[in-house]
């Protein structure tokens, strides 16, 4: 195996035990909201914590990890630079563990300006939940420069963003994936740059005393948070591009349709974050208003051209089905009903009645577990396949398709329902007038307990199979 | 670390009868700055257990030494400390910095209040679950409206992977040209759909004026409603708050939000137990919304910004009459 090989199936050992371990917490927390594990219910708050970060965290890893994994192919990453970002992770994540397991830090996974220094919890968990945050943007931040010099080492920076092919110029060739990476790397270094104005304005307070403006902490706060778990989606839509064309037999290139879209993107989506302010009446009136014209330009391209695009490189095809090429389709498909979720909760008038309501995290689920989830998990499994054709089994693929796509649509299903209810996100107990929370809390834990049966299922198998891959090789 | 166990005050509370020489006045104050967000008197437990009658129910010397140094009992192993520590989530009640005259001012008013009001649940607080509501508007619009979406997004996915079944040719330039149409169609889609829902956004118009102004105040973990602004919690000592108002039916009530340790989130809920208005409640800003209470009723309030362990007890009550 290659070095980068080698890398990817570490990052694919960190997926394949965090995601389940994080999974569990949110069963667990959707169970104490149904009434039950009551002695769980004092660590609520905390399990919340650390489920959110850690699956921020553990995805957008998974999915550089893949992005590092398919810039192999057409550029140099740097090993070196590889393994300190899985080490820099590795540290950060025990750091959080300590401050969340130990400390009971419970600020929640943006942990919103001022309430790291004002909870129930020490001050000292509350630096280590920071410092812990400062490891892993440090390490992202040198990890997305590396990739990115491993991509200017080949291209040009207007090269690696396309513009060559608006002059009609088709050399040299830039595979979709690269275009969307590239995009998706300044959108996260701008992103991690806003986190670290953030971390330090919190130490500036933690050691001068000087408090820093809550509506400013929260634009940088959402502007970092939001274009993180975008950046992680559209590192999974490159996957798509990348291998989805090798079980349809036909290419997917670069255009000057497709490179209007992406850039477009990287434009809007700088923008977009601003709906999650929009119940923040003191942010000035035109910003607002932005939001939302941003949110509607940031779907259009994806969905026209990304979206299409793919239901029109499998129509008709000679399509290879197996786990890794179905995951592929049911990502995209996740993306875009998570994407009409989020478009409808970006419009302001319907915001009001859904700010902070269960439909919040009824959307980011769909499209990151139906969505990114699916896409990095297609990706493995067509890493683990490729030497294993004889070890194919059509009815083990579709009954692990059916346990990842019943159960998780189930568990997306109570959400929405509950937030349509008004149901309000983050509350360990629902008061008396909302106790049919409780009932959908219950019922969604179910269902996510079927869907993580089905990814241990899948998890355990891809492992099987990639090392029967790797002693075959 | 100034911190939401710095309200978890309280779990005392005595008044023997010859405590009524206390100033019970001072105690209100103390009672309203350092024990009323974790606290009640007679309106249940929030985050620390509700102090109506505690004389009763523990020694006042215990009840002394609780108030003036709850973290040392705990560390000291005090077994029924121990045991509300546990009860309460495990969330220490801080030290409040209390001399022996306050803490017997704070549990002279404590007996007081309790002496004078039978305990009761607050006002409109239901106790017993509720069953679900119908879904109404706009909240079952946006769902259904949702989910034909999706049954279209998924009819699409899986007419495409069942068309692989019989292999064929695509003529691209036909799809590039629907790829247009549908362009323009979400182009359209997304200029009508902005067009009609920018003008009904919640943010105040300068043109209209309310029929009544009242201020909130939030902070962890209770919603303060006054007639006057509260800018720092010095004010409270001179503003009076409930958490609970009355208004007319047909009002169109202008809030004034803001809140004094955290981030809140201030959402009213109408009789449908549906979110009728929201506004978030920020350290440092007033935010202004607006709600027209037509139908008399009870409107919960709740918070709908987490802000710590007594985030999902933070609550409020608004009676239309």
């Amino acid at each position: 195996m290659r070095t980068i090989d080698t890398q990817t199936a570490l990052w694919m050992a960190v997926t394949f035990i965090l995601f389940p371990v994080l999974a569990l917490l949110g069963i667990t927390m959707r169970t104490v909201q149904a009434g039950g594990l009551e002695a769980m219910a004092g660590w609520f708050y905390p399990l919340m914590t650390l489920h959110g970060v850690g699956m921020v965290g553990v995805w957008y890893v998974a999915a550089m990890g893949c992005a590092a994994s398919v810039l192999a192919r057409h550029v140099a990453p740097s090993p070196l630079i590889g393994r300190i970002a899985l080490a820099g992770t590795v540290i950060g994540v025990l750091m959080l563990l300590a401050c969340v397991l130990l400390g009971r830090f419970a600020a929640g996974w943006y942990f919103l300006y001022p309430l790291p220094l004002h909870g129930e919890w020490p001050l000292w968990s509350a630096v280590l939940f920071l410092a812990s945050l400062t490891v892993l943007g440090a390490t992202w931040l040198v990890w997305s420069l590396d990739l990115l010099r491993a991509i200017a080492a080949r291209f040009t920076l207007a090269q690696a963003l396309g513009w060559h092919y608006l002059r009609g110029q088709t050399e040299p060739v830039l595979p979709p994936s690269l275009l969307i990476v590239t995009v998706s790397l300044i959108a996260g270094i701008a992103a991690l740059v806003s986190a670290v104005i953030v971390i330090v304005l919190f130490a500036l307070e933690l050691l001068t005393g000087t408090s820093s403006d809550a509506l400013l902490m929260k634009n940088l706060t959402f502007f970092f948070g939001h274009t993180l778990v975008n950046l992680s989606m559209y590192l999974g839509v490159a996957l798509a591009y990348e291998i989805l064309p090798d079980y349809a037999g036909r290419p997917w290139k670069t255009n000057p349709v497709v490179v209007v879209s992406w850039n477009t993107v990287l434009a809007i989506v700088l923008l977009a974050y601003l709906h999650h302010l929009y119940m923040d009446f003191a942010q000035p009136g035109g910003l607002q208003y932005l939001g939302q014209v941003a949110s509607y330009a940031s779907a259009l391209p994806a969905a026209i051209v990304t979206i299409f695009g793919a239901l029109l490189l499998v129509y008709r095809a000679t399509m290879r089905w197996n786990l890794a090429s179905i995951l592929l389709f049911a990502g995209l498909a996740g993306w875009a009903i998570g994407g009409i979720g989020a478009v409808i909760d970006s419009t302001i008038s319907a915001n009001t009645r859904l700010h902070n309501t269960l439909w919040v995290p009824a959307h980011f689920h769909t499209y990151m577990l139906a969505g990114l989830v699916f896409l990095i998990a297609g990706y493995f499994a067509h890493l683990a396949r490729p030497a294993a054709t004889a070890d194919a089994s059509p009815r083990r693929d579709r009954t692990i398709a059916l346990l990842l796509v019943g159960g998780a649509y189930g568990f997306f299903a109570m959400f929405y329902l509950a937030g349509a209810w008004s149901i309000p996100r983050r509350f360990a107990a629902y008061p008396a007038e909302l106790a049919h929370g409780a009932t959908t809390a219950g019922i969604a834990a179910a269902f996510a307990t079927l869907f993580l049966a089905g990814f241990l299922y899948y998890a355990l198998d891809t492992v099987r199979q990639w090392r029967t891959a790797t002693r075959t090789d | 670390m100034r911190n939401a166990a710095a309200r978890i005050a309280l779990l005392l509370a005595a008044v023997t009868h010859g405590a009524a020489t206390a100033d019970t006045a001072s105690g209100q104050v103390l009672f309203q700055q350092k024990c009323a967000a974790c606290h009640t008197i007679g309106e249940g437990d929030r985050i620390g257990p509700d102090l109506h009658d505690v004389g009763a129910r523990r020694e006042r010397a215990w009840l002394m030494r609780f108030v003036t140094d709850p973290q040392a009992m705990i560390a000291a192993g005090d077994p029924v400390a121990v045991r509300l520590y546990e009860r309460y989530n495990r969330i220490v009640m801080p030290n409040l910095a209390l001399d022996d005259t306050q803490a017997s001012a704070l549990l002279a008013h404590i007996d007081e209040v309790s002496r004078q009001h039978p305990a009761s649940v607050a006002v409109g607080v239901a106790t017993a679950p509720m069953p679900a509501p119908a879904l109404r508007s706009p909240q079952s619009a946006i769902l259904y409206g949702f989910i034909a979406a999706t049954l279209l997004i998924v009819t699409v996915f899986v007419w495409v992977a069942r068309s692989t079944r019989d292999p064929a040719t695509v003529d691209t330039h036909r799809a590039y040209a629907l790829r247009r149409v549908l362009f323009m169609a979400g182009l359209v889609c997304a200029i009508t759909v902005l067009a009609l829902t920018l003008p009904r956004t919640p943010y105040v118009q300068a043109a209209t004026t309310p029929d009544r102004v009242i201020h909130v105040t939030a902070r962890q973990f209770e919603f303060l409603f006054s007639d006057v602004a509260v800018d720092s919690t010095g004010d409270l000592l001179n503003v009076a708050t409930s958490d609970r108002i009355t208004v007319a039916a047909d009002t169109l009530v202008e809030f004034r939000v803001t809140a004094l340790d955290v981030n809140h989130g201030f959402g009213v809920y109408g009789v449908d137990r549906q979110l009728l208005a929201q506004t978030q409640a920020m350290p440092g800003y007033v935010n202004r919304v607006r709600v027209h209470f037509r139908e008399p009723g009870h409107y919960p309030v709740l918070c709908l910004e987490y802000c710590a362990a007594g985030h999902h007890l933070m609550r409020a009550g608004i009676t239309v009459e």
